[in-house]
């Protein structure tokens, strides 16, 4: 996604806060050498990669589970792969802080996770319920149900699904919501078109919707099955890609050029990738724009209703960078040399409170995810952004608010650590 | 798009002012804002009066509704529209407060929520209110909405089409939004006048505003239809007001509102500067800019067949050159930094 942006402003007038609060303790405090830019720049490529290994691990996971619902179409495999699917985020979410500022990982990742997608590309939808971004020719194509598809006056031969058809077809027509691949496509095929607007409710796509024969629902149940079994298989053998990008000891991969560079310029894409995802792309565009324009269009995983989820840890992802730590899907902590040690060698002030602005706004995110997952009168987040919504609402100005206070200190950060320019070198552009 | 100068402290002032060079700096700082202070005053100031003058004609259109009174209310639409368009650039201050900027105008609008709203409120069988225009969310409550109900040919196809009952109700409501929020904008700037001039970070604030409503004019309003940006597909969609035709009448408004209210107090700091001579630069270049105009007030649509696309690469070019006297070199010499602001990321 390259195209949503609006450039009104987020309503933010803040005071400078003075914050108190317990700084997470700098790797550095335990170990005798000091963090250099150089060294944090090195854990910074080992947290991505154990970050990718992870979404990696949970992709195959989802490749496993679906491939057993494509092959007993049953509402318990349906389950589990849903299951599998929301795993499968948690990691993936977390990574999306290395996605700005890394081009490498920025020109990838449309294949994995754009969004919003016009789903009537890949199936069936309810049209009244149904609307498509403005002017695209492949919003109604419907792959599943064709062998053929015609695009703005391009045909295509469609007739068997592979990953790299797939591949060939994401952003067909030139449209960034012919959304083909990726985690939101699987997530379409899973659950299917969310019907309840702002009502509470996901989308409800039956097991059968992949039966075989005479038990087949909707039609095309052996094309849905093949679409699904190639987007997932694409998904794992993209991370793979990536995994590899930022695998140690191997010249000529992304971390070889990245670590032998500058050691400033790749603090530069820390600090921007923490920056960026804060304030335009969470706070902005994912949550913003939804809740003042009520628009659930702009709800991140709006079929699944997971769209707490991935707020969440995008915003755990913003504090594995500074902190330097991670949690890895079976448990185990990475840590090493941080932006924090950094910053705390310069301006402790500023670390401590940097850092209790990170603890703060995860606290903001942890509270959307509580009121989403609740037992009792879950409120996810297409709720929160209803018209007339005041809880809703207040929820999600909270979790906006705290990811804004903490790009201000990021910002300050930055200066401190000798960082001048922020704008990314031209991202977004490709002229 | 919102920077956090306000959050960052005297760091980036001090820069500023460093840069400006003599004792004088902060009288001439404060002159600057001074200059800005009445300038954009006066664009509020307008775009309240035609705001007002577009509820009017909207209402006036709705009670007796003819050819004649439809053709007022769609040209005190455009008047009104072009007004905001030559205070768009301003991003700080009261046009921050309620997301009053996004209620004027929710763009891009890609998924095209403005018709499914309006759909939604003129099916309303309670009819279409000011307060339920006001808890409508932003997508409703400001000139795309307006121009929604006037100029799009599928709702002008419908039976639910102006002067339906419901419509005309939701175009009256909006048009009283939206001269509502121009008067509290109005006064509300009015009000600011003594902490702007005496807030030095309101310097940088003004600048980096110019900046980026520039950039966005260059990148979002001209490359992004003309398909020099991501996809490389030309759309008139990518461009603001399509329905009306008036995306480049926009564009000539705003680069008017940056030349009348803007370079004036940029080129006080410049002139006091050491390169005088790169205030005298932006204004030829502004003449430039503008030396398209009125030919390219056509529509988008137009402009994007491979006809007349010529000339509108040549705005373009010109329109970039701006950018980079402006950015680069004027920000540079006065010490203003770009940080995070909210067109980051996708």
């Amino acid at each position: 996604m390259k195209a949503m942006f609006r450039p009104a402003p987020l309503a933010l007038t803040i005071a400078a806060v003075a914050t108190t609060g317990c700084a997470n303790t700098p790797w550095s405090s335990d170990n005798s050498e000091p963090a250099t830019k150089a060294s944090v720049v090195e854990h910074y490529a080992d947290l991505a990669h154990a970050n990718y290994e992870d979404a990696l691990i949970t992709a195959k996971a989802l490749d496993e589970a679906t491939d057993r619902l494509i092959a007993n179409p049953s509402e318990a495999n349906l389950l589990a792969a849903k299951k599998a699917w929301l795993a499968a985020r948690v990691p993936y979410q977390q990574t999306e802080v290395f996605r700005f500022g890394n081009t490498v990982v920025d020109d990838w990742e449309g294949q994995l996770n754009a969004w919003p997608l016009d789903e009537g590309l890949i199936d069936y939808v309810k049209a009244d319920d149904y609307q498509y971004e403005l002017g695209n020719a492949g919003a109604t194509a419907n792959i599943v149900a064709s062998n053929r598809i015609n695009i703005g006056g391009e045909t295509l031969d469609v007739t068997t699904l592979t990953p790299d058809l797939l591949a060939d077809l994401n952003e067909i027509g030139g449209s960034e919501a012919n959304v083909a691949t990726g985690y939101h496509a699987a997530e379409f095929l899973l659950w299917g078109q969310d019907l309840h607007g702002f009502e509470s409710g996901a989308g409800e796509r039956p097991a059968t919707d992949y039966g075989q024969g005479a038990d087949c629902t909707n039609g095309n149940c052996d094309r849905r099955a093949q679409y699904l079994d190639a987007v997932t298989d694409l998904l794992v053998s993209d991370l793979e890609w990536m995994v590899d990008q930022w695998a140690p000891g191997q010249s000529g991969n992304y971390r070889a050029k990245l670590t032998s560079a500058d050691a400033n310029e790749a603090v530069q894409k820390m600090l921007f990738g923490m920056g960026s995802l804060s304030l335009g792309e969470l706070a902005g565009e994912r949550m913003k724009v939804a809740l003042e324009a009520n628009s659930y269009e702009d709800e991140h995983d709006c079929f699944s209703d997971n769209t707490h989820n991935s707020h969440y840890y995008n915003g755990q992802g913003i504090q594995n960078v500074y902190t330097g730590t991670y949690q890895r899907v079976d448990g185990s902590e990475v840590s090493g040399p941080s932006l924090s040690d950094l910053v705390a060698q310069v301006d402790p002030e500023l670390d401590v409170r940097l850092n209790a602005q990170l603890v703060a706004s995860m606290q903001a995110l942890g509270l959307m995810k509580d009121k989403a997952e609740a037992s009792k009168n879950p409120m996810p987040f297409d709720m929160m952004i209803a018209p007339g919504n005041a809880e809703g609402a207040t929820i999600v100005n909270g979790a906006i608010m705290a990811l804004v206070e903490q790009t201000g200190s990021i910002e300050q950060a930055a200066r401190e650590l000798g960082i001048e320019a922020l704008s990314p070198d031209d991202a977004g552009h490709s002229f | 798009m919102r920077k956090f100068t306000k959050l960052i402290g005297a760091a980036t002032l001090a820069l500023a002012s460093a840069a400006v060079g003599a004792n004088t700096d902060l009288d001439i700082d404060r002159q600057a804002r001074n200059l800005w202070h009445d300038a954009i005053l006066a664009g509020y100031q307008s775009l309240a009066t035609n705001a007002a003058d577009f509820s009017r004609a909207a209402q006036n259109y709705c009670e007796s509704p003819d050819q004649a009174s439809r053709r007022n209310a769609e040209q005190a639409w455009r008047r009104a529209f072009l007004a905001w368009q030559k205070v768009r650039f301003v991003d700080f201050g009261p046009v921050e407060n309620n997301n009053l900027a996004w209620q004027f105008q929710f763009w891009p609008d890609p998924k095209n929520l403005i018709a499914k709203k309006a759909r939604y409120l003129v099916k309303s069988e309670d009819g279409v209110t000011q307060e339920l225009v006001a808890q409508s969310g932003v997508a409703v409550q400001g000139f795309p909405m307006a121009e929604y109900l006037l100029y799009d040919k599928q709702m002008n196809a419908s039976d639910k089409a102006l002067p339906a009952t419901n419509t005309c109700e939701l175009l009256v409501a909006v048009a009283d939004h939206i001269a509502a929020n121009s008067d509290t904008l109005s006064s509300e700037w009015q009000s600011l006048r003594e902490h702007f001039l005496d807030t030095d970070q309101y310097s940088d604030a003004t600048i980096k505003a110019g900046m980026a409503g520039l950039e966005i004019l260059e990148e979002r309003r001209l490359a992004q239809p003309m398909g020099m940006r991501g996809n490389g597909k030309r759309s008139k969609y990518d461009a603001d007001a399509w329905r009306s035709g008036s995306s480049l009448m926009a564009v000539e408004a705003s680069l008017n509102g940056l030349r009348t209210y803007f370079l004036p107090g940029l080129s006080l700091l410049l002139d006091n500067s050491d390169k005088p001579a790169l205030s005298q630069s932006i204004k030829r270049q502004f003449d430039e800019v503008l030396e398209h105009f009125p030919e390219m007030r056509a529509p988008m649509e137009v402009m994007l067949q491979d006809d007349s696309f010529a000339q509108l690469q040549g705005l373009y070019v010109d329109v970039s050159q701006l950018v980079v006297l402006v950015t680069d070199q004027a920000a540079v010499e006065l010490g203003v930094a770009r940080g995070f602001n909210s067109s980051d990321g996708d």
